[in-house]
């Protein structure tokens, strides 16, 4: 609490000497000092939501900054459109190259992304440097004069930039407060995991990536009639996109706050090289300050300064109150299942086809992963998938769910096929998976783990907050059945193996889906959980679900399911029930030995 | 005809050059999931460095990338154990920064040393031509893509056929399994990014005297290289070399068709088009990627 107050009263005070700052002193170099901390400060907050709540780093950003100066300036010189106005088309211009950014990298991961906004940076300085008819080429771009009287100073760029830094600032704690940020941790932490969850992750980068661009785009127009001349070296320079990454970077990349206190202390120091350094060498050793003070930050601050500072703070104000925590956990509310129970769908559903595989396959090369494999899922009931390791289960899964992708076969969920679509798409329409290892978002608290989960996209739904009253009741049920209430605001790393195998279950759960695919679920928990498991896959069938169920444990599969289909080498072998299936010499052969000792019947409730 | 005839031929020669210089990143980016942002440092650096003993000591510049190939690769190593491998445990985003940084530092650190002015280096062959019938082979051009040829075959056969090569393939698709079989992903990336870095002296030796270079020319050799590797596919030596033949002849065709300022854009357009149409490379075929989850 005390931390909270301390940080509102000082952003206030803050604030308040912005605004005063050109009413007090009349220094033209230190309003020029703080116009441009304010332009760094926008850009490296609006990287801030792509590069530090979503991990997508860009080393392009610089290009939202000439793009908005480069229609601002045309617009000013060739239309006569006032640059006030033309900065905005200026944002608009560069959210729509943002855009068509996100198309570019939709179907590629991480590290491409740095690679796709590096090449448009320089394609786009090729192209301002050759389109000279345009903007000028090398001459450069000359923009009318401000036409005001003197005595305002730099007023009019100066509010303007500063009203825009608090706009970007607080759009960036909208989002990080609410369904959107939510979303781009996870993205950040697990994308894979995230899609599979249902969140349309290329929509939420597309907005992450386009919110950044168009306040750059706009400072970039501001600026371009600040400096009233434009010439392409200097407003497509790479080492602008660098200034911004170091910004967040020392700042404390993810935080609020962090690229806005990097931007007041890169700005200075480069305003200070440009001024103060003379000679041939000036530029080299700019370069050599900014690529050092780059390196030494990744390498020996990766965290930033804002992060470091609160853990010191927290450490301080943990050793003075030690003993006052309350237990928030205490209440619970009994034996009672509160997993939402559906159990008139479950009577309306029964005997339902839910999931139809018809002549699946995959190759890897030369290696027949999955071959020409039939399966039928009907809702309320526990199919059991069996064989030997590597004998295609995993790759099924991963072809059912839409991690990977096949030309070989068609599947239908609900009547529809989904053989081409994408993995939120799936989720959408109630498929949901758990993994061999538990996958949860680290960067995320437990309880936020398992709101993520959504079953349609609602672009208003993105700026509600990250938990919202009535869901925090309803996760806190959940996890009250799982007696994890009191690791409900917890990060999921202190989480036990076993633990986190329950948590991506109520992942599951919060899905509300019609079909789960769990890969191995009692591998390596204890038996007392592994017990709680099944009382949840129960739970699933009573809802009625269809699940399917890979595991090497039999007892487990036997004490479940209704039916088992056997794979090796890709191909399902056979398929019946358990009883069928053990008697079957070829399922014998191929997975469970001589040895084997027939399953009591009775296992099947 | 005979003008298209031409710029195939240049397209092939120069397209080659580009494969060379772009085998360390080949390796790194491809194998090993580094993306390197300090190639185009590297080459440049070597380029400077074969381009100092050609003007000192008049050793050709082919002649010195075999000199310099291991002060590049002991550099490789000591930037591997103090940078990459700390980093790469803690954020793959923070190594790209990194190396990003150390391009740049490189980059002022040559201004500083030989200067902003263009160079390059002049060996007797770097303006003579061969001419076949109404064709033209720059000797330049031909000496530099056979040298391309013949280091990129060395190094595919060296990943394809030695204990290193394979651990090397072992250690990139499974990093897991390969250190229960005693091979240490520790250990080979720092050999991987020696080697890569080694190999920079090849392709700088070319651009030594088939370019002008300054030191503010890396990013467009960054830009180059990674281009030549997304086309080709990752970790594909054969595919890298089909992406610089490919990039080279799109080049030479635009300088040729188009206009010579639109050429320097075709690296940065093609990495684009690329990611969007088929992210895999135009040349690698899918593999089995669910082992590691």
């Amino acid at each position: 609490m005390t931390a909270q107050r301390f940080r509102r009263l000082a952003t206030l005070i803050a604030v308040a000497l912005l605004v005063c700052m050109p009413l007090l002193s009349d220094d033209l170099y230190l309003q020029n000092l703080l116009i441009m901390t304010f332009l760094l400060a926008i850009g490296a907050s609006g990287w801030n939501i792509m590069g530090g709540y979503a991990g997508y780093i860009s080393l392009g950003n610089s290009a939202f900054l000439g793009l908005g100066a480069y229609t601002t300036g045309i617009l000013a010189v060739r239309a006569g459109l006032s640059p006030f106005v033309g900065c905005l088309v200026g944002g608009l211009v560069s959210a729509l190259a943002a855009a068509l950014l996100s198309l570019v990298t939709r179907r590629t991961r991480g590290m491409y992304f740095v690679i796709v906004t590096f090449a448009t940076l320089q394609l786009l300085g090729v192209a301002a440097a050759t389109w000279t008819g345009l903007t000028g080429g090398s001459q450069g771009l000359a923009l009318p004069l401000p036409t005001w009287d003197l005595s305002y100073q730099n007023w009019p760029f100066y509010y303007p930039m500063l009203a825009l830094l608090a706009v970007t600032v607080a759009v960036s704690a909208w989002v990080r407060r609410g369904k959107l940020g939510l979303g781009l941790f996870a993205i950040q932490d697990d994308e894979d995991k995230a899609a599979g969850l249902g969140l349309r992750t290329a929509l939420y980068k597309m907005i992450a990536f386009v919110l950044g661009g168009a306040f750059l785009g706009v400072a970039g127009g501001l600026y371009a009639y600040y400096v009233s001349f434009l010439n392409v070296a200097a407003v497509f320079d790479i080492v602008t996109s660098v200034l911004i990454v170091l910004a967040v970077l020392l700042g404390g990349r993810g935080t609020l706050w962090g690229p806005v206190l990097g931007a007041f202390i890169v700005a200075p120091v480069s305003n200070l090289t440009s001024t103060g350094l003379g000679g041939a060498d000036s530029g080299a050793v700019r370069l050599l300050l900014f690529g050092g003070l780059l390196g030494a930050v990744a390498i020996f601050l990766p965290r930033g300064v804002l992060p470091v500072l609160q853990s010191w703070f927290r450490t301080m104000v943990a050793r003075r109150s030690v003993g006052t925590m309350t237990d928030d956990g205490a209440e619970t509310a009994g034996g009672s299942s509160n997993l939402p129970d559906r159990g008139s769908l479950a009577d309306r559903a029964e005997l339902t086809d839910v999931l139809a595989v018809r002549g699946v396959g995959k190759s890897f090369g030369g290696l027949r992963a999955v071959d020409n494999v039939d399966l039928d899922l009907t809702a309320g009931r526990v199919t059991g998938l069996i064989g030997p390791n590597g004998s295609g289960k995993t790759t099924l899964f991963n072809i059912i769910d839409g991690t990977v992708p096949t030309r070989e076969g068609r599947i239908t969920l609900r009547g529809r096929g989904i053989e081409r679509a994408g993995r939120p798409t799936r989720a959408h329409l109630g498929l949901a998976r758990t993994y061999q290892l538990p996958r949860l978002f680290a960067n995320l608290t437990v309880i936020e783990n398992i709101v993520v989960p959504e079953r349609k996209f609602a672009f208003g739904r993105l700026w509600t907050k990250r938990v919202s009253p009535a869901e925090r009741q309803r996760a806190l049920a959940i996890l009250d059945d799982l007696e994890l209430a009191a690791h409900a605001d917890g990060s999921p790393a202190d989480l036990s193996y076993g633990q986190r195998k329950l948590v991506e279950l109520a992942q599951v759960f919060w899905l509300d889906p019609v079909l789960v695919l769990l890969d191995e679920p009692a591998a390596g928990i204890s038996p007392a959980l592994s017990e709680r498991l099944a009382g949840l896959v129960r739970s699933l069938r009573r809802r009625g679900v269809a699940v399917l169920l890979v595991e090497h444990d039999l007892a487990f599969i036997a004490s479940l399911c209704e039916q088992v289909y056997v794979m090796s080498r890709g191909a399902v072998i056979a398929h019946g029930s358990v009883a069928e299936i053990s008697a079957e010499q070829v399922v014998v052969d191929a997975y469970l030995g001589d040895s084997v000792v027939p399953i009591p019947a009775e296992g099947h409730a | 005809m005979i003008a298209l005839v031409q710029t195939l031929v240049f397209g092939v020669l120069i397209g080659g050059v580009y494969a060379l210089m772009a085998t360390g990143l080949t390796l790194t980016f491809g194998v090993m999931k580094i993306v390197n942002m300090a190639q185009g440092a590297f080459l440049i650096v070597s380029t400077y460095l074969c381009y100092t003993l050609w003007d000192q000591f008049g050793i050709d510049p082919i002649v010195a990338a075999f000199i310099v190939m291991a002060p590049m690769a002991a550099l490789g190593l000591v930037i591997y154990k103090v940078v990459i491998e700390r980093l790469q445990r803690i954020d793959p985003g923070l190594t790209i920064v990194a190396t990003f940084a150390l391009a740049l530092v490189a980059e002022a650190l040559l201004a500083l040393a030989w200067g902003p002015n263009q160079k390059t280096a002049t060996p007797e062959y770097f303006n003579q031509a061969i001419h076949l019938g109404q064709l033209v082979v720059p000797r330049g051009q031909f000496y530099a893509c056979v040298l391309a040829v013949v280091i990129t075959v060395v190094l595919q056969v060296a990943v394809k056929r030695t204990w290193l090569g394979r651990s090397i393939t072992a250690a990139a698709e499974n990093p897991e399994g390969a250190r229960l079989i005693g091979v240490e992903p520790a250990r080979v990336g720092a050999w991987i990014f020696a080697i890569a870095t080694g190999s920079t002296a090849f392709g700088g030796a070319a651009l030594s005297f088939l370019y002008q270079f300054t030191p503010d020319t890396q990013d467009v050799w960054l830009g180059l290289t990674l281009s030549v590797v997304i086309v080709g596919g990752l970790g594909s030596i054969p595919g890298a070399f089909a992406a610089g033949v490919l990039l080279g002849v799109a080049e030479a065709l635009t300088t040729t068709y188009v206009s010579v300022r639109w050429a320097t854009a075709v690296p940065a357009l093609l990495i684009l088009v690329v990611l969007t149409i088929r992210p895999q490379g135009l040349f690698a075929r899918t593999t089995r990627q669910d082992a590691a989850s």
